[in-house]
């Protein structure tokens, strides 16, 4: 077994993508069983991962050779401590989502879609693993590629108008910013020769085209805020959030642009390094007021909010400005911070999303209006929603509290003062529109007819989840300290 | 570990024990309601009995320590039971006891989300007490806001929703400003915020402005907390729509989170030396004058009883604010006395407030005509309990006041114990109406009308008795052997001799 954990990231990954292939198969064999496949495979994605506790040396990394061919040639995964975390966190909240989703897709999508669904769900995944760890641009390209074709489908799967549409118009500002991710790699290509990010970090420094590095990076970060729905970029993603069947939602809006965030400081750190900043500084400067003003702009526009679905999708375009803001503080502190925030964003947001979901599967309520009074008759669901809540505003002792004081502390210590305050207002507006929900929930009395005495939760296979999500909020909020050292050491590294 | 300390779980008992009346809740959700209420009791009981056992060694010198998580180096969750943390937590598992035990037979309706929260809040308030830094401090302190959130608006009338509403708004803005004072003192105090010292040695390198922001951020962030005008707005609504046990907690207690904060900040991040080198103390003690002298005013034109006791909580707890702030050892003692002093009096006032509400359905202070004759205990008490605000001997406000006065003239201020004076005849002039109309007014006097004879059927339950009579015997027996080991002077002295040394 000694040694055998080297391949266990690859194992991660393509186990998944494997088990797509395999679907459409059992499919034909046996339709019920593909739900319970598909949960199967991440599991075993995700439990893989757990062998790999304690193997990444602390500030180092796993180097795995794809094909046994040697980097720079062959393509590389480099699994630091931050992608290792951030690829547990795709896997533990696809799992919930998964498990989740049977269920509730029964209800929103034809039957003959469940298997295109659960195929696409296991890409969509397994892309993310991949793009996370991966050491290679090439490759972070394509994992991209596949990750963004299958939430275009997945936004659009129930076939409805408005999916169809919202789906499209993610396509029309995703699409591009694909190709703008190829140009920006080609350009790399063309002055380094190569596409191993550790290979191109020793050659950026000293290759005499600095308007090429210069215009590379910056289409390579503008092309990474679409998909990141960093403001103003964003305007694709309040439709195909809130339209997309509930755990899509919670895929999307926990991880998808999370994930693409993270490329950010990939690009940033493991290709353009420390040695290189003279030729990104204008591009990050203007990332940070883009990161900024999408925390104000998306808290705000999260208050305004009718729907809340909607609202829970705005509030992703504020967290977003949160990570970025982490990012671009540059600092051992912020780049954790912005880490953390992705994980702990990721899995409030997603429970918040399931929250949403049992109310649409028990009443189609969409409106944050119906929940007056909600409590009597889902309590757990309520529950759940308002710790997930509490992670979001950033309440102690909760995961949200930890990564809000890294990243408000990594602004500060960068002395950059103005964004630790816009951070801070951020979690005020956070405050006003889940205080608001809560309220509702718990203090309001019901309208007529819409709430009845007798408890109706949503079934176990989507309490379940909802549940597992709002305690790992707190899991991660109390237990911080099992990751943050490995985490600040490995941004330590990066820098 | 601080210097000193001994490491023990004894810090966290106080702090498990209010748990026991939610899993009482939890168990028991729809039956045995007296069994639930009285469990609940135990648990606030028992956490009381956790900390005075105590007593003995915080006495002889004797820190505790316990650490629960280390975020990362030098960031540590920890629980640190020094001679001031201990007396606050004494002071409040008290109060927390009587007004859990008040309430079993106060709160009518919906019993189970009153006492899970109350004994949570009162769990997170001692574990702020005993908190080793402000990190782990904030942390107990932001759940304790929102956990009182549910106790405010219990009543969930209009007027509670809507002091819920405003309380929350307050809350979450002096949080976000207390947020961002740790994290600047964080960082400029060399990644510490611990209270073991008298002082942290890496702040006084800091640049002036730095400490400044630091400073004002600290004092407006846990001033709206401790009520410091102009940031007191949420107090004089919430006190009122709360049920009277809860309003009694809010200001014997919840307010005083807020004072202690400020404790905290001034001995044991800043030190006096700093604040006194900073030059903006007189700045912060200008406000607690404003505060105390304004909110009597205010408080004078109340007709409603438990918003004059609510204003009168305000002026009260800006005198612990200008002791701390005067930088004399005797101004010192006298605020640090006073965190217990006007607990103990103004719970008393609050639930007295509850009874005549209780019996009488009575809130408005012209309505009360006689009520001394119905409710004579309770009103004996109130007298008592308001007579020690304004300052009358032998009470704990007589001692209060005497300190703070000593305090001034030792800081060289004299107009200080002007405004103690001002205050005091403010004080005799709003609770001396309450007394006069409760005991010298009655239906019919103008008539000529002969006087009610005494009615004392209506105060029968022991478990709102207790509490309140309790309450006003300790106001003039605290007040009388001051010095007895265990009440607030013991404790305070040993405070000041290390704030002052």
């Amino acid at each position: 077994m000694s040694g055998a954990y080297r391949h266990f990231p690859i194992l991660m990954v393509t186990i998944p993508f494997f088990g797509a292939a395999l679907l459409p198969f059992l499919a034909y064999l046996r339709r019920k069983a593909v739900p319970w496949a598909s949960a199967f495979f991440l599991a075993i994605s995700g439990g893989l991962g757990t062998f790999l506790v304690g193997k990444i040396p602390p500030g180092g990394h796993l180097s795995y050779p794809l094909g046994g061919w040697e980097p720079p040639y062959g393509i590389e995964l480099r699994v630091d401590f931050s992608g290792y975390f951030l690829m547990m966190a795709v896997a533990g909240i696809s799992l919930a989502a998964v498990i989740y989703s049977r269920r509730y897709i029964e209800k929103e999508v034809e039957g003959g879609r469940i298997t295109a669904y659960y195929v696409l769900f296991l890409l969509m995944s397994a892309s993310m693993m991949g793009f996370v760890i991966t050491g290679d641009v090439f490759n972070l390209f394509v994992m991209m590629e596949i990750l963004s074709i299958s939430s275009y489908a997945l936004v659009a799967v129930t076939g409805n108008r408005n999916a169809v549409r919202a789906a499209f118009k993610y396509l029309l500002m995703g699409a591009p910013s694909s190709i703008m991710v190829l140009l920006g790699v080609g350009l790399l290509y063309s002055v380094t020769g190569t596409l191993n990010m550790a290979d191109l970090a020793a050659r950026v420094g000293d290759t005499g085209y600095r308007e090429v590095l210069i215009a590379s990076y910056a289409i390579l970060v503008l092309a990474f805020m679409v998909k990141a729905a960093v403001f103003p970029l964003h305007l694709w993603l309040p439709d195909a959030h809130s339209i997309a069947p509930s755990p899509i939602s919670a895929m999307l809006s926990g991880l998808v642009v999370a994930v693409s965030a993270f490329a950010v400081a990939r690009i940033t750190f493991s290709v353009f390094t420390v040695h290189a900043w003279g030729l990104v500084g204008t591009t990050l400067e203007a990332l940070a007021v883009a990161g900024a003003a999408a925390v104000l702009f998306g808290g705000i526009m999260a208050i305004y909010q009718k729907d809340f679905k909607m609202m829970i999708a705005y509030s992703t375009i504020s967290h977003m400005g949160y990570v970025v803001l982490g990012i671009t503080a540059l600092n051992p502190e912020g780049i954790t911070g912005a880490v953390y925030h992705i994980l702990d964003h990721g899995i409030a947001k997603a429970c918040l999303f399931m929250c949403a979901g049992n109310f649409i599967y028990r009443k189609g309520f969409r409106k944050i209006e119906q929940l007056k009074g909600a409590w009597r008759e889902m309590p757990w669901t309520c529950f759940a929603f308002s710790l997930a809540a509490w992670s979001i505003i950033g309440l102690p002792p909760s995961a949200g509290f930890i990564s809000k004081w890294y990243l408000v502390y990594g602004s500060v210590r960068a002395g950059k003062v103005p964004y630790a305050v816009v951070l801070l207002v951020g979690s005020i507006l956070a405050a006003v529109y889940c205080f608001r929900v809560v309220y509702y929930m718990f203090f309001q009395p019901a309208k007529e007819g819409d709430w009845g005495e007798r408890l109706s939760e949503a079934p176990a296979s989507m309490s379940v989840p909802t549940w597992a999500l709002s305690l790992a909020t707190l899991f991660f909020g109390v237990f911080s300290y099992l990751f943050l050292d490995s985490l600040l050491k490995a941004a330590a590294q990066l820098l | 570990m601080p210097e000193g300390a001994v490491r023990s779980v004894m810090p966290l008992l106080p702090i498990l024990f209010p748990w026991i009346s939610l899993l009482a809740i939890a168990i028991f959700r729809r039956r045995a309601l007296r069994l639930r209420l009285w469990l609940c009791f135990a648990g606030s009981a028992l956490s009381f009995l956790a900390v005075i056992v105590l007593l003995p060694s915080v006495l002889d010198g004797k820190t505790y320590y316990f650490k629960l998580a280390s975020i990362v180096e030098g960031l540590e969750i920890s629980l640190y039971v020094d001679t001031l943390g201990y007396y606050f937590s004494l002071v409040l598992a008290f109060m927390w006891m009587l007004c859990t035990l008040y309430s079993i037979s106060y709160i009518d309706h919906k019993q189970n989300r009153y006492f899970a929260f109350l004994a949570m809040c009162g769990s997170f308030l001692i574990g702020a007490a005993y908190s080793r830094n402000m990190f782990t401090y904030f942390i107990f302190y932001e759940m304790m806001t929102f956990g009182s959130y549910p106790l405010i608006i219990h009543e969930e009338t209009a007027m509670a929703r809507r002091a819920g509403y405003k309380y929350l708004v307050y809350a979450i803005g002096g949080d976000v400003l207390l947020f961002f004072a740790i994290i600047t003192n964080y960082f400029w105090g060399g990644g510490n915020v611990n209270f073991d010292q008298w002082g942290l040695p890496t702040l006084a390198a800091a640049s002036k402005a730095a400490l400044l922001t630091i400073f004002s951020s600290y004092i407006a962030g846990f001033g709206v907390k401790a009520a410091i005008m102009p940031l007191h707005g949420w107090v004089p609504d919430a006190h009122p729509a709360a049920p009277s046990p809860a309003s009694a907690l809010l200001s014997g207690v919840i307010l005083k989170a807020g004072a202690f904060g400020i404790m905290r900040v001034i001995f044991n991040l800043f030190g006096i030396d700093l604040m006194k080198e900073l030059g903006v103390h007189w700045v912060v003690a200008v406000f607690a004058c404003i505060t105390i002298v304004l909110a009597s005013v205010f408080a004078l034109t109340q007709d409603n009883l438990k918003r004059r006791l609510a204003y009168s909580s305000i002026g009260q707890v800006s005198y612990i604010i200008l002791g701390l702030t005067m930088v004399s050892r005797d101004g010192t003692l006298g605020g640090i006395m006073q965190l217990a002093h006007h607990a103990l009096m103004k719970a008393c006032l609050f639930l007295c407030a509850g009874v005549i509400l209780v019996r009488t359905g009575k809130k408005n202070i012209s309505d009360m005509k006689g009520v001394g004759y119905q409710l004579p205990v309770s009103m004996i008490c109130f007298s008592v309990c308001a007579l020690a605000m304004v300052g009358t001997p032998p009470s704990v406000g007589f001692i209060t006041k005497w300190m703070l006065g000593s305090g001034a003239m030792e800081a060289g201020l004299p107009v200080y114990v002007v405004v103690l004076l001002v205050s005091s005849l403010l004080n005799a002039a709003y609770f001396l109406p309450i007394i006069y109309v409760a005991f010298f007014r009655w239906e019919g006097d103008e008539e000529g009308h002969h006087h009610p004879a005494l009615d004392f059927n209506s105060e029968r339950d022991p478990l709102m008795m207790v509490p309140v009579v309790i309450l006003a015997l300790l106001v003039v027996v605290v007040g009388i052997w001051v010095t007895v080991p265990g009440f607030p002077l013991s404790l305070a002295s040993r405070v000041a001799d290390l704030v002052f040394p």
